[in-house]
C-alpha cells in the first residue's frame, strides 16, 4: 500500500501556541545559539532535577559528546544493548571505540541485563550504557551500582524516556550523562534535536565546547591576552539546535506531562484489550506504565507470523506498524559470527510497533487490537 | 549589546514564516516532501546534477571527505585562512589537514602553486574555499587535482551564488564534490543547515546514504509503506535537515539571487566612500567584487595592533566587526605553519557589517566611524 496509512504509526499535531512561538523566532531574526535555546535548557534541567542540560542536534550526537566526555576514545570498548536504535553503537565508532553487544533480560523486560553487562566488563570498557527501551526503565541503580564499582561510565540513552522515573528519580539522571531526543516521531519532538543532561560540571563544559567547533575563547584570552576572539584547542563539532527548535520545544514542553499521561491512558487500555487476546504478549507489566513516558507500544507474537500480520494490518486495515527494533549486531555494517544474542534475536523476531499517539481515539484503538486478534488467531 | 549596525543582519519576510508554518500545520518534521522539493530547487539553482540538504556546513564538509573515500592516512590540503571547520572536516575521516597558504593578504585565497607543493603520495583531495565570498582559483586547482588525480572539494560556505573561473561557473559546479552552509549569517541562511552538490550519482547516494545512518530506508518510505525494514551498511550519521528547515530555505532561495546583487551594490558603496582613505585597504578588487557573492566585506589595516584598536573604535561607535584567526594560529592546528602570507592576512584584516538591507544612511555611519578611527589623532 503506497500513500498515508490510516491509523499511522505516529501522529503529530502542533498547536496554535506552537507555531506562533515559531513564527516570533523567526521574526525576531535571530536564528541560532540565543535566548530560547538557553530558556529550554535550564526548563528542561529543572524538570529534570539536574544541574545541566545541553541542547543538540540530535540525539546520536548527544550519544557521541557523552560518550567522548566519558573518555572513550581509541581501542575503547562501549558495551551497549543490540536491542535499540543503531546510534547507540555508531556513536561509540565516532570516538574510534568498538560497541560490544549485551543481551537483553527477556521477552518481558526488553533492557539491557546487569548480569550480561557485569560478564563483558574488561579491562577496555570505559562505559555502559542503558537505553530505556520504548520509555520503560532499563535497571539503571543496578547498573550504576555495577558501573562504580569496576571504575567504568554509565550513559543512558533516554531517547525514548523524557519524563520517565525509577525510584521517583527522572530517568536521563542517574548516570554520568544522559542523551535525550526531539526527533519528530519522539514523544518531545521538534524535527531533528537532542539533548544531554548531567549533574557533572566538566561534562557540561566539554559538551557545551564541542557542540561548536571547540570554540573557546577562554584559552585563547590567557594565550594572547585579548577578549575579543576564540582559540580551538581540540577537534569540535557542528552539532548546535537552532532557535526555531529550541522554541517549537519550549511551547511544547509544558503540554509533555499531559501527552505522556494520555500515552499511559492508551497503553493500560491496550495492555486491558490484549489481556483476553492469545498470541499477543506484552512487556513490562502493568506497574511499570505509571513510570514510563510510553513512546511506543511494543507486542510480541509467534515469530514466524510476525512479517506476515504487519503486511495484513497495513493491507486489510490501513494500520501502520513498525519493528522497534532490527538488532545492531545482525546489520551488515556490526555483524560478527561470533556474536549471538538469543533473547535480543528472539524478541526481534516477534516484536511488532503498533500506532500510539496522544490524540488516537478509541475507535482506532479498538480497530488496531481487532486486526491483531484476528491474525494472531487465523 | 545592541549594536548601531550589526556584522549582519537576517530579514525574514512573511512567506518565510508561512511556508514554515505550513510545515509545522502538516505534522510531517522529518525527510518529506519539503526536504526533495528544496534539494531539487537548489540543484536547478545551481545547475548541478544532485544537492544533498544536510545538518551544517560542517556535516556538508564531513560527508564530502566521506563519500570521495578518504580516510586514516590521506591528507587534504586546505587553506591556513579559513573557518576551523574546513581542517576539521579532514580530522573527522581520520586523515591529516595539510595547511597550505594563500595567495597575497589582498586575495586570501588558496594559492595554488602553493598546493602544488604541498602534494605529496598521500594526498587524496583539496579543498577550495570561497572565503568571504570571493572565488578562489579553480581553474588552476582543477588542473592540478586534474594532473594529480586529485579530488577538488569546493567549501562554498561563504561563496553561494559566487561566478567562479574564466568561465564564469557558479560556485560549487566546479569541484567533483562542493559543501554550503545555510548558517545563520550565510547569504542563504535558516538557522543551521548545509547542502552537499555534485555531478557524481556515487557521491551523491553516498552522502544521502551516511546523512540517515546508513539505513538502506527512512521513516519516510516506511510511512509511505515503500519499505518495511532496513539494513544498515555503513557507519553513518544524523546529519539530516528537517522539514521546517526545508521549508525556510525553498523560501528564501526565491530571494537569493536578489540578495546578492544587493550585497553586490553594498560593496561597490564601500569601495566607493572608502577610496582614499589613508591605513585601511579593501581585500580584492572591484572585478572580483563583480563576481563575488559578499558573504562579507574584509579590508586590511597596517598591522595587528591597528586592526586591533580599529576594531575597538568601531566596537566604540556601536559598529560590529569581525576577523578570522588563520587555522595554524589555533591551538589543536598549531605548528602546522609557518605559512606567513595567511598569518598576515589573518593579523592585518577584519569583516565590516554586510547583508543585503544594509542601507546607504547605516553604511555611511560605518564609513565615518571608519575614518574618525583612522584619523591621525
Amino acid at each position: 500500500m503506497a500513500g498515508s496509512p490510516e491509523i499511522p504509526l505516529f501522529d503529530l499535531r502542533l498547536e496554535r501556541d506552537d507555531l506562533d512561538a515559531v513564527a516570533a523566532t523567526l521574526r525576531s531574526g535571530w536564528l541560532t545559539m540565543g535566548p530560547r535555546t538557553a530558556e529550554f535548557e535550564e526548563r528542561f534541567a529543572a524538570h529534570l532535577g539536574c544541574r545541566h542540560v545541553v541542547a543538540v542536534s540530535s540525539c546520536t550526537a548527544a550519544l557521541h559528546l557523552a560518550y567522548l566526555a566519558a573518555g572513550v576514545g581509541p581501542g575503547d570498548e562501549v558495551i551497549v544493548p543490540a536491542y535499540t536504535f543503531v546510534a547507540t553503537s555508531a556513536a561509540a565508532v565516532y570516538c574510534g571505540a568498538r560497541p560490544v553487544f549485551a543481551d537483553i533480560v527477556g521477552m518481558h523486560d526488553i533492557s539491557i541485563d546487569p548480569a550480561e553487562v557485569e560478564r563483558l566488563i574488561g579491562p577496555r570498557t570505559k562505559a555502559v550504557v542503558a537505553v530505556h527501551f520504548g520509555g520503560y526503565s532499563a535497571p539503571v541503580d543496578v547498573l550504576r551500582d555495577l558501573c562504580d564499582e569496576r571504575g567504568v561510565a554509565l550513559v543512558e540513552d533516554t531517547a525514548h524516556a523524557p519524563s520517565a522515573t525509577l525510584a521517583g528519580r527522572k530517568l536521563g539522571t542517574f548516570g554520568l550523562a544522559g542523551a535525550f531526543s526531539l526527533f519528530s516521531n519522539k514523544v518531545l519532538s521538534v524535527g531533528e534535536g537532542g539533548m544531554v543532561a548531567t549533574d557533572d560540571d566538566d561534562v557540561a563544559a566539554l559538551t557545551r565546547r564541542l557542540r561548536s567547533q571547540a570554540m573557546s575563547s577562554g584559552t585563547w584570552d590567557r594565550h594572547t591576552g585579548r577578549t575579543d576572539t576564540y582559540d580551538v584547542a581540540e577537534l569540535g563539532f557542528n552539532y548546535r539546535l537552532d532557535e526555531p527548535r529550541a522554541a517549537l520545544a519550549l511551547s511544547r514542553f509544558p503540554r509533555l506531562a499531559e501527552e505522556i499521561e494520555r500515552r499511559r491512558v492508551l497503553t493500560r487500555r491496550y495492555r486491558e484489550l490484549f489481556a483476553a487476546v492469545d498470541g499477543v504478549d506484552v512487556p513490562y507489566e502493568d506497574e511499570s506504565v505509571e513510570r514510563s513516558s510510553c513512546y511506543i507500544m511494543p507486542v510480541l507474537v509467534a515469530a514466524e507470523r510476525r512479517d506476515q500480520i504487519r503486511a495484513r494490518l497495513l493491507e486489510r486495515d490501513g494500520v501502520q506498524t513498525s519493528i522497534f527494533y532490527p538488532p545492531t549486531h545482525l546489520f551488515s555494517a556490526y555483524r560478527d559470527p561470533a556474536v549471538t544474542l538469543p533473547r535480543t534475536e528472539l524478541a526481534a523476531r516477534r516484536e511488532i510497533t503498533l500506532p500510539l499517539y496522544p490524540h488516537m481515539t478509541d475507535a482506532e484503538q479498538d480497530r488496531v487490537v481487532a486486526a491483531l486478534a484476528r491474525e494472531v488467531t487465523a | 549589546m545592541t549594536w548601531e549596525v550589526p556584522l549582519t543582519e537576517l530579514t525574514v519576510t512573511e512567506d518565510d514564516v508561512q511556508a514554515v508554518l505550513d510545515c509545522l500545520e502538516s505534522g510531517w518534521l522529518t525527510m518529506g516532501p519539503r526536504t526533495q522539493e528544496f534539494e531539487a530547487a537548489f540543484a536547478r539553482w545551481l545547475g548541478s546534477p544532485h544537492a544533498v540538504s544536510v545538518s551544517s556546513g560542517t556535516a556538508a564538509l564531513h560527508l564530502a571527505l566521506a563519500s570521495l573515500g578518504v580516510g586514516p592516512g590521506d591528507e587534504v590540503i586546505v587553506p591556513d585562512f579559513t573557518f576551523v571547520a574546513t581542517a576539521a572536516a579532514a580530522r573527522f575521516v581520520g586523515a591529516t589537514p595539510v595547511l597550505c597558504d594563500v595567495v597575497s593578504p589582498e586575495r586570501p585565497l588558496i594559492d595554488p602553486e602553493d598546493v602544488a607543493r604541498r602534494i605529496t603520495p598521500r594526498t587524496r583531495a583539496v579543498v577550495a574555499v570561497h572565503f568571504f565570498g570571493y572565488a578562489a582559483d579553480v581553474d588552476a586547482l582543477r588542473a592540478l587535482c586534474d594532473e594529480h588525480r586529485l579530488a577538488l572539494v569546493e567549501d562554498v560556505a561563504q561563496g553561494i551564488g559566487a561566478e567562479v573561473g574564466r568561465a564564469r561557473a557558479k560556485a560549487g559546479t566546479v569541484g567533483d564534490v562542493s559543501t554550503f552552509s545555510l548558517f545563520s549569517k550565510n547569504q542563504l541562511s535558516i538557522g543551521e543547515g548545509g547542502m552537499v552538490a555534485t555531478a557524481d550519482e556515487e557521491i551523491a547516494a553516498r552522502v544521502r546514504l551516511l546523512r540517515s545512518h546508513a539505513m538502506t530506508s527512512g521513516t519516510w518510505d516506511r510511512h509511505r509503506g515503500h519499505a518495511t525494514t532496513y539494513d544498515v551498511v555503513d557507519i553513518g550519521f544524523n546529519f539530516r535537515l528537517d522539514e521546517p528547515r526545508a521549508a525556510f530555505a525553498s523560501s528564501r532561495l526565491a530571494r537569493l539571487d536578489d540578495d546578492i546583487a544587493r550585497r553586490r551594490a553594498v560593496s561597490r558603496r564601500y569601495r566607493e566612500l572608502l577610496a582614499g582613505v589613508d591605513g585601511l585597504e579593501p581585500m580584492f578588487d572591484e572585478v572580483a567584487g563583480e563576481h563575488a557573492s559578499h558573504f562579507a566585506f574584509p579590508v586590511l589595516l597596517a598591522g595587528r595592533q591597528e586592526r586591533d584598536g580599529f576594531r575597538h573604535a568601531l566596537k566604540g561607535r556601536g559598529i560590529q566587526t569581525t576577523w578570522y584567526p588563520a587555522v595554524t594560529e589555533l591551538s589543536a592546528y598549531r605548528g602546522l605553519g609557518p605559512l606567513p602570507v595567511a598569518e598576515d592576512a589573518a593579523a592585518r584584516h577584519c569583516a565590516l557589517p554586510m547583508f543585503a538591507s544594509l542601507d546607504e544612511g547605516r553604511q555611511r555611519r560605518v564609513v565615518e566611524a571608519a575614518k574618525t578611527a583612522l584619523a591621525p589623532s
